[in-house]
């Protein structure tokens, strides 16, 4: 009878080690790879969060006008840009959101698509910025895609669900063994030797921002490219997301029939075209499109996209700090009706999550002290990937990558399952994991040295 | 284990494939409007000196649209030497509501009909042209311009 329980105990013991093992081990090879993302991702969201301030200072000479009197409608502004580019084709109109603010146009003119800055109050153009030389333009870029594309966007999406298993693990990791103990857990240990210090200085932190840190990425995920535009997709079919072309999905069409819309004569060398067809229905101006805009109380900071196609919509959209100032409005191009209207209090109670998530994201739903505490979590993830590294570099022996050792996992039921389930809901941590498993069934355990290097 | 794993395989790709699709009809599970459609009938010939019958039929949620809060029609001609300000159209029934005008001179005209029913405004705008157009008329129509010159009024 003894002799069994001590085995039990013994067993339980060996159990307990193994389990840390596995967890430091999958802790270990996560950091190791994906550290330098999060260490990309931390410092360029530090930077994009302080958008709103930045972008104040250096376009300062195209936002900023003088009051004078009336604006000009919006009409005779788009009028002025024609002048100045007579092949572009007008994609949108902004009207600024106070008196202060200049008007935008959009246009696409040989391919670029340019913003061309007007005073509204004498028809100036105070100049044009080319969209993809807008500076945070490009950090977003770099922050949401590494500048790569797709393949960017989804090492970004790979790179946050793996931050979510590290600080998983990390958290396991971390979890005093004795209780009532603050030093080494949530206070560093000064005095007791650099090694400790050393480990403290990661995991103390760490523990501390790990709370912001999940936050951020469950807040940037929707946003990703794969997982997230399946997530918003579901979420809009089951009726409790963004209503449709909001975040996915088309807007609605002009109802009009085609034959009845007036043709465009100026296309052709001269008007042989038969009378009937430049007889139709013509496009709403763009002033009665503003009027609409003011008669449905669209937030000030509104932008009106112009259709180009005959189908297409005039569409008012407002995506303000606050989440629960965003407003669409899908507008039939013919007619001036009212096709959709979707006000925050329209989405769905996902939808809103999302909403409040992403201004929450984005430093903007609270304004500057929104900004710090995001800051202070994007330094702290410097800090702790950095102090991460360093751990590592400081701890490794040679010739070896210095990773624990690994127990079999097939002996690790609940991890495992833990596992397999983080893989089916993060299907693409699901996909790195097959790579991983095929990587080591084929080439980790087949040579020698590798084995060796990687103590598997 | 290769069974679980060629099954999680198959449920991975499943997910790739077919997660992505938004439903057609998921507009209807989020606030919908009810935006009236107006359909402008121009008369084919004009023949001078009698007054012609400019119709429009309102519908709305595919029904007539019947008693609408306001039909008003507003008529002018390109060249600014004619405007009519904004009039009420009478009810003929079965959602048409007419106007009769006269249309003298030749030339390129637009009306616009401003209605309201139940919420939804709408400002549709035709373009029409009555017996032959001018040299200037073709000219204007062949710049890319704002095709209303003439200021329309507003409703407030």
């Amino acid at each position: 009878m003894e002799t069994v329980q001590s085995t039990t105990i013994e067993d339980r013991k060996q159990s307990a080690i193994s389990v840390y093992r596995t967890v430091w081990r999958w802790h270990f090879y996560a950091g190791i790879i994906f550290a330098p993302f999060l260490l990309i991702l931390a410092i360029t969201g530090s930077v994009y969060l302080f958008k709103p301030q930045i972008e104040q200072v250096i376009y300062q000479d195209y936002w900023v006008v003088s009051p004078n009197g009336e604006k000009l409608p919006a009409s005779r502004q788009i009028e002025e840009v024609k002048k100045l580019y007579p092949d572009a084709v007008v994609t949108s109109y902004r009207p600024g959101e106070n008196s202060n603010r200049s008007s935008e146009v959009g246009i696409t003119n040989n391919n670029d698509s340019l913003t061309v800055f007007i005073n509204p109050y004498t028809g100036d153009a105070l100049g044009a910025l080319n969209n993809k030389d807008r500076i945070m333009d490009k950090i977003e870029e770099f922050h949401g895609e590494l500048m790569a594309g797709t393949l960017g966007d989804r090492i970004v999406e790979l790179a946050a669900c793996w931050a979510v298993v590290l600080i998983v693990t990390g958290l396991f990791l971390w979890y005093p063994k004795k209780k009532s103990k603050l030093l080494g857990v949530l206070v560093p240990r000064f005095n007791k030797g650099k090694k400790i210090l050393r480990r403290d200085l990661h995991a103390v932190p760490a523990f501390w921002i790990a709370g912001g840190m999940l936050f951020l990425i469950m807040t940037g995920l929707p946003w990703s490219g794969f997982w997230g535009s399946n997530f918003q997709s579901f979420a809009t079919n089951t009726g409790a997301g963004y209503p449709p072309s909001i975040w996915t999905g088309n807007a609605p069409t002009s109802g009009v029939k085609t034959k009845d819309i007036a043709d465009v004569p100026w296309a052709a060398e001269n008007l042989d075209v038969p009378i009937s067809k430049i007889q139709g229905f013509i496009p709403v101006p763009i002033d009665d499109v503003v009027a609409i805009a003011n008669r449905e109380g669209m937030h000030p900071s509104y932008t009106i996209s112009i259709p180009n196609e005959k189908e297409g919509v005039y569409t008012l959209s407002a995506f303000p700090p606050k989440a629960q100032d965003e407003a669409t409005i899908h507008i039939d191009q013919y007619s001036g009706a009212v096709l959709a209207d979707y006000r925050y209090d329209n989405y769905g109670l996902v939808g809103k999550i999302v909403a409040w998530g992403i201004t929450l994201h984005k430093g903007t739903q609270f304004g500057l002290f929104n900004q710090l505490i995001s800051l202070l979590i994007c330094l702290g993830i410097v800090l702790v990937a950095v102090s991460g590294f360093y751990l590592w570099l400081k701890r490794k022996p040679k010739n070896q990558i210095g990773a624990p050792v690994a127990p079999g996992i097939k002996k690790m039921k609940v991890f495992l399952f833990i596992v397999i389930c983080l893989g089916i809901l993060f299907p693409l941590v699901g996909l790195s994991l097959i790579v991983v498993w095929l990587l080591d069934f084929l080439v980790i355990q087949r040579i020698g040295a590798v084995k060796r290097f990687m103590n598997a | 284990m290769k069974n679980k794993i060629q099954l999680l395989f198959v449920l991975i790709l499943s997910l790739f494939l077919n997660a992505c699709s938004l439903k057609e009809d998921a507009a209807d599970l989020y606030q919908k409007q009810s935006p009236l459609e107006a359909d402008i009938i121009i008369p084919k010939i004009f023949s001078s000196n009698t007054q012609e019958n400019i119709k429009v039929v309102l519908t709305q949620d595919g029904k007539k649209v019947e008693g609408a809060d306001y039909v008003h029609f507003e008529i002018w001609k390109q060249d600014g030497s004619l405007h009519y300000n904004m009039e009420q159209a009478k009810e003929v029934g079965n959602g048409m509501y007419a106007l009769s005008k006269d249309f003298n001179s030749n030339g390129l005209y637009y009306i616009k009909v401003h209605a309201s029913n139940n919420g939804s405004m709408i400002m549709p705008q035709k373009q029409f042209v009555v017996g032959e157009l001018t040299e200037t008329e073709i000219k204007y129509l062949k710049q890319d311009l704002p095709k209303n010159d003439a200021v329309p009024e507003h409703h407030h």
